[in-house]
């Protein structure tokens, strides 16, 4: 900043500031990092990107780097064939429907829980409530997987699932394959994060506002909808326009879920499964971009919604005072049955997977117990994937191994970058409250958070092809700066929230003893929020390591992660070899979250979910 | 007409007791104040009587019904005892108007509509608030969230009002206008108040009779001034007024039934008690002298100025004699410099002798220095 001096005193003084610094380096890497690949993606749907598109379009003066509509008005309007019909309005109008289904199941499973655990004298709440958020520690497509083993028959030709093998009910393919099973996998996957938002508003929420309208003689039942919904109500929107905005650009559940035959009807394409198509076929990949900008623009109409929504002037006040004294409903005799209840269906939903994977990787053939085999695990058979080097058994596939020491790697990296990162901006927009400048840097760093996964691999996707960025395409560093970028959100929330809990006087009794920022920083403000600022590495960390969809376009051969290898094996049929690795990213992520949580008190329920 | 009686009623969290053994008579019309430090059962007390917590033992009865009963089973919803409740963080639905709020306790006692309208319009008037009829609370300021929520809570006429530590988030100022406002409230509506503070100055000045609690036991069941001239123990000496009362300790020799020879600040006194002399479990005793009982200038005693506090009406003055801090207050503007020495002595009939083991009062009367 030296040679700003020049610049007067005003400039200096402004740069004096920390805060201000983080700002402007922050606004700078921002910029460059989501507004620019936003932009590139923007342009390249206006523009020919490559030779075989060029082929493909055969119009006049139509060459590589030229501008054209042709992308948007082929995908949207084109009756040739169906075209945009098949291509994108019914894979769009079918996620939609899906994510809706998704959000129906994921706020009635989730915010009924919720309320159990937050206003009821339930029994076996720690049990519940640890157990319920399983499944959203899986990886999305977790799952599907299990929908899969389950529900799979022989009678569709799928192998003998659990519940053939238990019961001999073999169900239709409607419900094993196809929109409904994604629906529900989606849902069961998001209700943990429905609890998590739900249960926050219901438990930070003043229990004398029940227990006024109670005094005021109004029954139980009108209680419940003329109070308690009514303030709940904010939190349940934005939980179903966030489960909604996730769930329609879900690449991995409709991508896992999508083995019927063709022509049996249920054969669903979801506009994120199209997307890839489109964008890997090469001479599509102007009209991919198309699928990636109107998935996004989704979710920021979406989140506009939610604000607009959660702004109102109803809003919850916040008045202090104590509400400690929270007097629990009373279940009477139901309670004992209730916790029975709930205690089978939340274990079922967060162990069984687990079993089921376990299951599926030692059997040759599914549900047959005599085909009992270790192979998918031990054996040194080499696979004919597109991997070169593959076993058929896991663990000694060097492939494998590489990619998960890989997927470390870069989880960890991405967790130092994404956290460091979100305790910085949460400083500078914390201290600067109210700026233009630190809105801007809040909002740039939440932006990333609307973006679909895919969508934002084809961002950077567009970005690795672009001139003079080229040097990028399938590197390291650019899985790196996707993750960082993509995850930074949890981390800047969580480290915007808990700044804000600190008051600034406690930096000032630093700065007025002469402390240097570098030490108020580490030595008195972490230590302080130390738990939510860990939650804020935690996060990023085990997202990243369960990610798919956000790596699946920018991973190339050599920088194979284990989810992508994971992908690989089930492309081509290998159920047993990809249950594996499931099970094993599933283990690995549940260590990890236990032992931080066990070690330092940080915990996935307090950031943001997604 | 409503009493309320309390007998044995005990609660406890798990091991730790928040209210033991509780008996008390509250009669129609009294404005009772629970008091006392943070966490003495005061609040739990009130809930209980309200019937937002249940009491683990004992007996409740509001009016001729008994809305609680351990034995008998009795356990009646707060909605059935036809009370009033106003809550310390005012507890207003975020999601209605002021009018909803206000009505939405008629509605549910099934009002027609154009006699709610009309009651809504008459606490608008009465708690001068009608020009916030249709603004949310997020809207209002403190004050005016405050009229609100008694507004709601008076809008169904209860017989019985229960106010948890309602001034405690406003700021002095309008604390003091409220004050004067609650108390006229109770002499135009006719109902009980019960009420939750921990600000002896409030319970003082507000009520007709203060309930003073000490960890769950109740220290002293009287009218404000009782309770502060004749202040059952130590604790309650303590706790009621302001500047507190000068405590030293000190030994006694009981003479007769009314009389003892007091021995405090290295000088003898001659204590003669209004009333026959409690017995003391040892020697030891504490001599409690409100500052009001020390009359500065002349007498016996010297000390030296440790600190004045002039406050215009009144100076507070702080003297060292010995390693003993005494307090006295006089009237009217005037002002001492530190380390003057000053010649002080006791004067009334207000002083109060306790024991210092048990902390009981043993008597109350005057000394004069022997």
């Amino acid at each position: 900043m030296r040679n700003k001096k020049t610049l007067g005193n005003s400039l200096r003084a402004y740069f004096s500031k920390p805060a201000n610094v983080i700002t402007v380096i922050f606004l700078i890497v921002l910029l460059l990092t989501v507004v620019l690949p936003l932009s590139t993606l923007l342009i390249g749907s206006f523009k020919v990107n490559g030779n075989q598109e060029a082929i493909w379009i055969d119009q006049d003066g139509v060459e590589d780097g030229s501008w054209t509509f042709h992308h948007w008005i082929e995908l949207l309007t084109s009756k040739e064939y169906n075209y945009a019909s098949t291509k994108f309005w019914a894979p769009l109008g079918g996620s939609a429907l899906m994510a809706a289904l998704a959000c129906v199941v994921a706020v009635l499973f989730g915010g009924v829980v919720a309320w159990f655990i937050t206003r009821s004298d339930l029994p076996a709440k720690k049990f519940i409530s640890t157990v319920f958020v399983f499944p959203y520690i899986m990886p999305s497509w977790s799952m599907a997987m299990f929908w899969e083993n389950f529900f799979k028959n022989t009678e569709i030709n799928a192998g003998m699932g659990i519940l053939q093998s238990v019961t001999g009910i073999c169900v239709p393919e409607s419900m094993v394959y196809g929109l409904v099973p994604c629906a529900m996998s989606l849902g069961l996957h998001y209700a943990p994060f429905a609890y998590i938002l739900i249960g926050g508003i219901l438990r930070n929420m003043d229990a004398n506002l029940e227990e006024a309208a109670t005094v005021l003689k109004a029954s139980r039942f009108k209680i419940l909808y003329k109070v308690t919904l009514p303030i709940v109500l904010p939190a349940l929107v934005s939980t179903v326009l966030l489960v909604f905005s996730s769930s329609i650009s879900s690449f991995t559940v409709p991508f896992f879920l999508n083995k019927s035959s063709i022509n049996s009807g249920n054969n669903f394409v979801s506009i994120s499964v199209q997307m890839r198509n489109l964008i890997n076929t090469g001479f599509t990949k102007g009209q991919g971009y198309v699928v990636a900008i109107v998935l996004m623009m989704f979710s920021i109409g979406i989140l506009t919604l939610n604000n607009w929504f959660t702004g109102k002037r109803k809003s919850f006040t916040t008045v202090t005072g104590k509400s400690g004294q929270v007097s629990l409903v009373k279940l009477g005799k139901a309670r004992k049955v209730i916790a029975v209840i709930l205690v089978i269906i939340v274990a079922f939903f967060a162990i069984m997977p687990l079993a089921s994977f376990a299951m599926e990787s030692l059997l040759e053939v599914p549900g047959d117990w005599s085909s009992f085999t270790l192979r998918y695990w031990l054996s040194r058979e080499v696979f004919e994937g597109s991997n070169k080097g593959d076993t058929i058994g896991i663990l000694m596939s060097p492939t494998m191994w590489k990619a998960m020491g890989r997927s470390l790697l870069l989880s960890v990296l991405v967790s130092l970058v994404a956290g460091s990162f979100g305790i910085l901006i949460g400083y500078a927009v914390a201290r600067k409250r109210g700026s233009k400048a630190a809105t801007l840097v809040s909002d740039l760093a939440f932006l990333p958070y609307l973006i679909p996964s895919m969508s934002f691999g084809a961002v950077y996707l567009a970005l690795s092809y672009t001139k003079g960025f080229t040097w990028l395409d399938g590197s390291f560093i650019l899985l790196l700066l996707v993750g960082s970028i993509k995850f930074m959100p949890f981390a800047s929330r969580t480290g915007t929230s808990a700044m804000l809990q600190l008051s600034g006087e406690i930096e000032e009794a630093a700065i007025v003893i002469g402390v240097p920022w570098w030490k108020r920083m580490t030595r008195v403000l972490f230590p302080i929020q130390k738990s939510s600022f860990i939650s804020g590495y935690l996060l990023p960390f085990i997202s990243c390591m369960r990610e798919m969809s956000l790596f699946v376009l920018l991973a190339a051969s050599y920088t194979t992660l284990v989810t992508t290898v994971l992908q690989e094996y089930s492309r081509t049929g290998l159920n047993q070899a990809s249950n594996a690795i499931n099970l094993l990213i599933i283990i690995f992520v549940l260590v990890i979250q236990f032992a931080v949580n066990k070690l330092t008190g940080a915990s996935i329920d307090k950031g943001v979910g997604g | 007409m409503p009493k309320i009686i309390l007998e044995h009623v005990t609660k406890r969290f798990d091991k730790f007791v928040a209210v033991d053994d509780l008996n008390m008579v509250i009669e129609d019309r009294e404005f009772i104040t629970l008091l006392g430090p943070s966490g003495c059962g005061k609040t739990t007390t009130l809930r209980q009587i309200a019937g937002l917590e249940t009491p683990t033992e004992g007996r409740i009865t509001i009016g001729d019904t008994v809305v609680f009963d351990s034995e008998k089973n009795i356990n009646i919803s707060p909605a059935k005892r036809d009370i009033g409740f106003l809550f310390q963080n005012y507890a207003l639905w975020p999601h209605m108007t002021v009018y909803q709020n206000i009505s939405f306790g008629l509605e549910n006692l099934k009002w027609p509509k154009d006699r709610i309208r009309q009651r809504v319009s008459e606490m608008l008037a009465m708690l001068k608030i009608e020009q916030f009829e249709k603004r949310y609370p997020s809207e209002l300021s403190g004050g005016q969230q405050q009229r609100v929520a008694i507004a709601r809570t008076l809008a169904p006429e209860p017989k019985v009002l229960f106010m948890d530590e309602p001034l405690s988030n406003l700021d002095a100022k309008l604390r003091l206008e409220m004050r004067t406002e609650l108390k006229r409230l109770h002499a135009e509506t006719d109902s009980t108040f019960v009420y939750v503070t921990h600000d002896q100055l409030e319970a003082m000045t507000l009520a007709t009779r203060i309930c003073l609690m000490k960890d769950g036991v109740l220290q002293q069941y009287d009218p404000p001034l009782e309770v502060y001239n004749n202040p059952a123990n130590l604790f309650v000496a303590d706790f009621v007024g302001n500047p507190t009362m000068n405590f030293l300790p000190g030994t006694a020799r009981v003479l007769d039934e009314t009389h003892a020879e007091v021995t405090v600040l290295g000088r003898s006194f001659l204590f003669e008690s209004d009333a026959p002399l409690g017995k003391p479990e040892g020697e030891d005793v504490v001599l409690g002298v409100r500052p009001e009982f020390i009359r500065l200038g002349s007498g016996g005693m010297e000390g030296k100025v440790y600190a004045a506090l002039p406050a215009g009406m009144e100076t507070t003055v702080q003297m060292t004699m010995g390693d003993q801090l005494v307090t006295s207050v006089e009237f009217g503007s005037v002002d001492y410099k530190a380390n003057s020495p000053m010649r002080f002595e006791f004067h009334g009939q207000g002083l109060i002798l306790f024991d210092k083991k048990s902390g009981k009062k043993l008597g109350r009367g005057s000394a004069t220095q022997r």
